[in-house]
């Protein structure tokens, strides 16, 4: 007979070090040498000859040696990122580790991406390695450099980022706000921007905005590790209402911006109706959980109404009515029809509901396609929709303020600021009320939720309708900016691509989904070299992000639970069974 | 008219074998690890590019032109291509995601389907447009009179429709009496228990993946040879029919699968002819059908209501 | 060699440690019980030991040999059988069919037609239904094919995880006797019991576990005459 007594094992966390573990003692000087090859790199010839498209950008041929020092795009980020990997190494900071790693990345991605586009384009290694004679080993000598930096600062362990309890007065840290957001401003409209607008005209326009992403990125790494974005997060957490209100002035401000083109705010206006449809499409999937996969359906009822209300002359109904109602006429129509699709999920679930909004999806758009009840137009579509007018002036012209001349395409643009930023309002809204938390509640736990108490039936059908009513919104604008409305643009592939917006963002968070629309939009438009493989890279996105990050960009606390992968599922029945008292009595006997 | 009627149940066999011959994968695959593996349509169709390339690119012109030679090559190649596919996927894309929340293999499926579609059409050779599929079996029709017109039947229609039942009958038999097919239907009832059994659940599913996609294969091939030309949109369609099809048989169950693709055909092919809107709005039909099937009747004609997931 | 070692097993659901410290040993030809209140961590010791979880630190070896790193299907193959709680049954197959699958691992079909004959010997019921489906069964019958599935794969060690549960008391005799037929085959038993009394008096060793720790040990008799156990475990069944 023993007794046993033993403290619970409790396992260590060791510092996760792993294979660098010998290089630890060499951190700073890991550092300090790759950040000198970063520069050293930037200071180099990056290609041997004048390329078959003209001149790389920021002089990477061997013209720079007329002009040495002048460095610029490219090569000046790597300089900054260097320079800054040396100070870093050499001044005493927390996390240092992590805010130099961050820069390495930054660094790799610069050197590769240049590196790969000269070879590319230049027809071979011969175009970054010797020609005449002549070595440009600066893409060789940069990417060692980016190596060296994230070893050097993996070696040494990496330490979350810093948390700063830095609490200022309300003045200071509005005007820290105010800064911070016209950075942000300033920096987005230089994302968009840079390397112009691809074509024939411009070879190099994917090229550099790749680089310049991974800049940024590299950039935004390092001060995230350094714990300035957290303060400045926690900040506007603080001020919240100033902050929402600075940042729509923002984002209304971005055509005063170097983004200020006819172009840019057309781009701008797309993405506005994608993210306010995917905003809806986040209430349906992201909050109550329930999967829909015809969802652009709304999209094009919205857009359908409004054509036909428009005045267009292909329209069947004939009558015209201010774009105001239309708005609301288009949201009640596709709010309908949401209920409608909404409604098998009184005893349909999971899967099957996928399936079946995939069939409603899929009837929408063969109707319309065959041009039901004459509404469509069909394969011909209602083309020559009018444009919005308000006080006499067409939505579609150019604004003249004083000396101020913005490009046609800002009133829209300054239109679908406001339609996405009041899309945000409901949605932020509904989240916290008590009909979100019930949708919240039917996501994690559909019978739970019903025991509660929480009626489940209409709260389904309510996300299903209120989610297609911003989508129908949506849609009464994008007929009018299109100026067409064709079934073409409210396909299978389009409701995947909303889906794919939602998850990529983060489900159920509010800037998610903006924030996933813009991507997927942005992307395709500064990367038209690539417009052939795009949808082939955005099928292996997909899988690659269900794979690494299924919880997306901007993961939303609750759900981030649900999303990751699970060690091992929990036992199907409770530990033991129930005590069975007659049955020890039997037994005995 | 009748021969109208009879042409029309005859289209309607016709895809409606080719359609359970694909069901089988969705509800075999659905059966075992409940994912609804949207690239199953894409198996399909590359099975059919497969055998196709196989048919441009390797066969000399004599074999070409014996359809005794070319038709079980053909099929072979298809069935390999498919398979090959099917199991990569199931390797790379899914089995990583074996514990993880419903939604991602669900969405990674799409991923893939879109994935291998662009993959063909970026890289086959003229898969922008339709291709000509080479006739792979006696060429010609058999015609029956039938009072006052005829109805057609293409010899390949015949061989494709027997050729779907003798392997939807194979394949019953092989999940109800073989030793794997056992496992792969306690894997689909208990998969923790299974693995207590000795039952190493990676192989079995992959194993269906497997047989999902020779089937898919196979049918792909003959699709070409009954349809005359292919293109990369066979897949999603013909997917999107067949997963109807294997619902509304009951999912998990194989002869559901082949009467529900039946079902689907000649709903397609008589909708096409006599409702409202003509063949336009065949398709239309078929998803009214699937929606009231799954409001009404989730567990399909042989579905076992215990089946049915909520 | 001690045939089977469990040491200092910790096994977690997610963030919750469901086992925290469990250790003991099985030697060959033994009936050794594992009890414990509801929510112990026996079910989850056993679900380990067969390979259904992997424990966050501990050991567990088989003839000195550590298996807590083999997938189940291997640990199977090693001749260790585990009859999970709650039957788990394949309830849309035959009981031939579930019995036949526990012999998947099997290729020897003469050998497979003799233990099925066998296990209808031992319950007579099985083999008059054997062509029914096994989810029609009662309760009982549904625990014989279940140890029946088990020995299947002629297991060197037998795991049952509340083989009485939900039984009434005629059929847990069966049950309890059949297990000691089986020892003295030479089959070795690792039983998981909430019926305290059979199972000790069953036992030749007994463990008890008690918020995810072994925290008594002693041979069957010896337990049931502690004091700590009767009040426990046992409850007024004996006090009386």
């Amino acid at each position: 007979m023993t007794t046993i007594e033993k403290a619970p094992s409790q396992a260590l966390a060791e510092p996760p070090r792993g294979r660098l573990a010998a290089l630890a003692p060499y951190t700073s000087v890991l550092r300090i040498v790759g950040g000198v090859l970063t520069l050293v790199g930037a200071f180099l010839p990056w290609a041997t000859f004048v390329l078959n498209d003209g001149p790389y950008p920021e002089g990477a041929t061997l013209e720079f040696f007329s002009e040495p020092f002048g460095v610029s795009g490219f090569r000046l980020h790597l300089v900054l990122l260097g320079l800054a990997s040396i100070v870093v190494a050499l001044v005493p900071v927390a996390a240092k580790g992590r805010i130099v790693r961050g820069f390495g990345w930054g660094v790799i991605a610069i050197s590769i991406v240049n590196g790969l586009y000269i070879t590319v384009e230049g027809g071979g290694f011969g175009a970054i390695t010797a020609s005449d004679g002549t070595a440009a080993f600066g893409a060789f000598v940069a990417l060692v450099g980016g190596v060296v930096l994230v070893v050097g600062a993996t070696a040494g362990g990496i330490d979350p980022p810093t948390h700063w309890d830095l609490k200022l007065g309300r003045v200071v840290e509005w005007l820290i706000l105010l800064v911070a957001y016209a950075i942000v401003l300033l920096l987005v409209a230089a994302v968009l921007t840079s390397g112009g607008q691809g074509g024939a005209a411009n070879p190099f326009s994917g090229a550099v905005f790749l680089s310049f992403l991974g800049a940024v990125g590299g950039a935004i790494a390092g001060l995230h590790a350094s714990g300035l974005l957290g303060w400045i997060a926690r900040m506007s957490e603080r001020h919240r209402i100033y902050s929402v209100i600075v940042l729509l002035l923002a984002a209304l401000a971005l055509p005063l911006t170097s983004a200020g083109t006819e172009y840019w705010m057309t781009v701008a206006a797309n993405i506005g109706v994608y993210a306010a449809t995917a905003i809806g499409l986040n209430i349906v999937v992201g909050l109550a959980g329930l999967l829909d996969l015809g969802y652009v359906a709304f999209l094009g009822i919205g857009a359908f109404v409004a054509a036909n209300l428009s005045g267009a002359a292909a329209s069947v109904v004939g009558i015209e009515l201010p774009f105001p109602l239309v708005l609301v006429i288009a949201a009640v129509v596709a709010g309908c029809f949401g209920a409608v699709v909404g409604s098998p999920t009184l005893r349909v679930r999971g899967d099957y509901l996928a399936i079946v909004t995939l069939a409603f999806g899929e009837i929408f758009v063969r109707s319309a396609q065959n041009n039901i009840g004459g509404l469509t137009g069909g394969s011909n579509s209602i083309p020559n929709i009018p444009p919005v007018e308000l006080f006499g002036k067409g939505f579609n012209e150019s604004v003249t303020i004083g000396a101020l001349n913005l490009p046609s395409g800002v009133l829209y643009y300054v239109l679908i600021v406001l339609i996405v930023a009041a899309v945000m309002w409901v949605f932020g809204n509904l989240k916290n009320s008590r009909l979100g938390r019930a949708w919240i509640a039917i996501r994690e736990d559909e019978d739970a939720a019903r025991a509660m108490g929480i009626r489940t039936g209409p709260i389904k059908i309510l996300a299903f309708l209120i989610g297609a009513m911003l989508a129908g919104f949506a849609g009464a604008f994008f007929a009018h900016k299109l100026g067409t409305a064709s079934y073409e643009s409210f396909r299978f592939l389009e409701s995947v691509t909303l889906l794919a917006a939602v998850i990529l963002g983060g489900m159920g968070t509010i800037p998610g989904a903006v924030l996933g629309a813009s991507v997927l939009f942005v992307l395709p438009e500064k990367l038209r070299e690539f417009a052939d493989y795009r949808l082939l890279l955005f099928g292996l996105a997909l899988v690659l992000i269900m794979r690494f990050r299924p919880q997306g960009l901007v993961p939303d606390a609750h759900r981030r639970a649900e999303l990751a992968p699970e060690s091992e599922a929990p036992p199907d029945h409770p530990d033991d069974g129930p005590a069975g008292g007659t049955t020890v009595k039997a037994a005995a006997t | 008219m009748l021969s109208t009627l009879l042409s029309q149940i005859v289209n309607g066999l016709v895809l409606g074998s080719l359609i359970g011959l694909i069901a089988l994968g969705y509800t075999m695959v659905y059966g075992i690890i409940q994912l609804i593996n949207f690239a199953h349509g894409e198996v399909f169709m590359v099975g059919a590019y497969g055998a196709l390339a196989m048919f441009t690119y390797l066969l000399p012109t004599f074999i070409q032109q014996q359809w005794y030679f070319a038709l079980p090559l053909l099929l072979i190649a298809g069935a390999v291509v498919s398979v090959g596919v099917a199991v990569a996927m199931e390797r790379f894309a899914y089995r990583p995601l074996r514990n993880a929340p419903k939604l991602a293999p669900l969405i990674t499926s799409l991923g893939v389907s879109i994935a291998l579609q662009e993959v063909i059409r970026v890289f086959y050779p003229g898969a922008t447009a339709a291709i000509p599929f080479p006739n792979i079996f006696i060429p010609g029709t058999w015609t029956i009179s039938v009072g006052d017109g005829v109805v057609p039947i293409k010899y390949s229609g015949i061989l494709l429709v027997v050729v779907a039942l003798v392997l939807a009958y194979a394949l019953n038999m092989f999940v109800e009496r073989s030793r794997m097919g056992r496992a792969m239907r306690a894997t689909s009832q208990d998969r923790d228990v299974a693995r207590l059994m000795g039952i190493n659940p990676d192989r079995v599913i992959v194993l269906t993946f497997a047989l999902g996609a020779l089937l898919a294969g196979i049918g792909g091939v003959l699709y070409g040879g009954f349809y005359t030309n292919i293109n990369i949109d066979i897949g999603f369609q013909n997917g999107i029919f067949a997963f109807t099809a294997a619902v509304l048989g009951g999912i998990g169950n194989i002869r559901g699968a082949v009467v529900g693709g039946l079902a689907i055909g000649l709903i397609k092919s008589l909708a096409g002819q006599y409702m409202p809107g003509g063949s336009a709005y065949d398709y239309v039909w078929i998803f009214v059908v699937l929606i009231v099937v799954l409001v009404f009747r989730p567990q399909g004609f042989f579905g076992e209501t215990e089946r049915v997931r909520a | 060699m001690t045939f089977l070692e469990v040491r200092d097993l910790t096994v977690a659901y997610g963030a919750i440690q469901a086992v925290r410290g469990v250790t003991f040993t099985v030697e060959q030809g033994q009936i050794v019980s594992l009890i414990g209140s509801n929510g112990a961590g026996k079910t989850t010791t056993l679900r380990t030991i067969s390979g259904l979880l992997r424990p966050v630190s501990g050991e567990v070896l088989l003839n000195g040999k550590p298996i807590h790193q083999l997938p189940a299907h291997e640990i199977l193959g090693l001749g260790v059988a585990h009859s999970p709680e709650g039957r788990r049954l394949f309830a849309r197959m035959t009981v031939e069919e579930n019995l036949r699958l526990g012999a998947y691992t099997r290729t020897d079909e003469a050998g497979i037609r003799e233990d099925i004959d066998r296990v209808y010997d031992l319950f007579p019921v099985l083999g008059e239904r054997r062509r029914n489906k096994a989810g029609l069964f009662s309760g009982g019958e549904q625990q014989m094919l279940a140890i029946g599935r088990a020995l299947m794969s002629r297991p060197k060690l037998l795991m049952l995880d509340e083989p009485s549960m939900g039984l009434s008391p005629i059929m847990t005799q069966k049950i309890f006797s059949t297990v000691r037929e089986l020892q003295s085959e030479g089959t070795t038993v690792l039983l998981v019991e909430q019926n305290a009394l059979a199972a000790l008096a069953l036992s030749d060793h007994a463990y008890v576990i008690d918020l995810g720790r072994t925290t008594l040990s002693g041979t069957g008799h010896e337990l049931l005459a502690d004091h700590r156990v009767q009040e426990a475990y046992l409850g007024e069944g004996v006090a009386s």
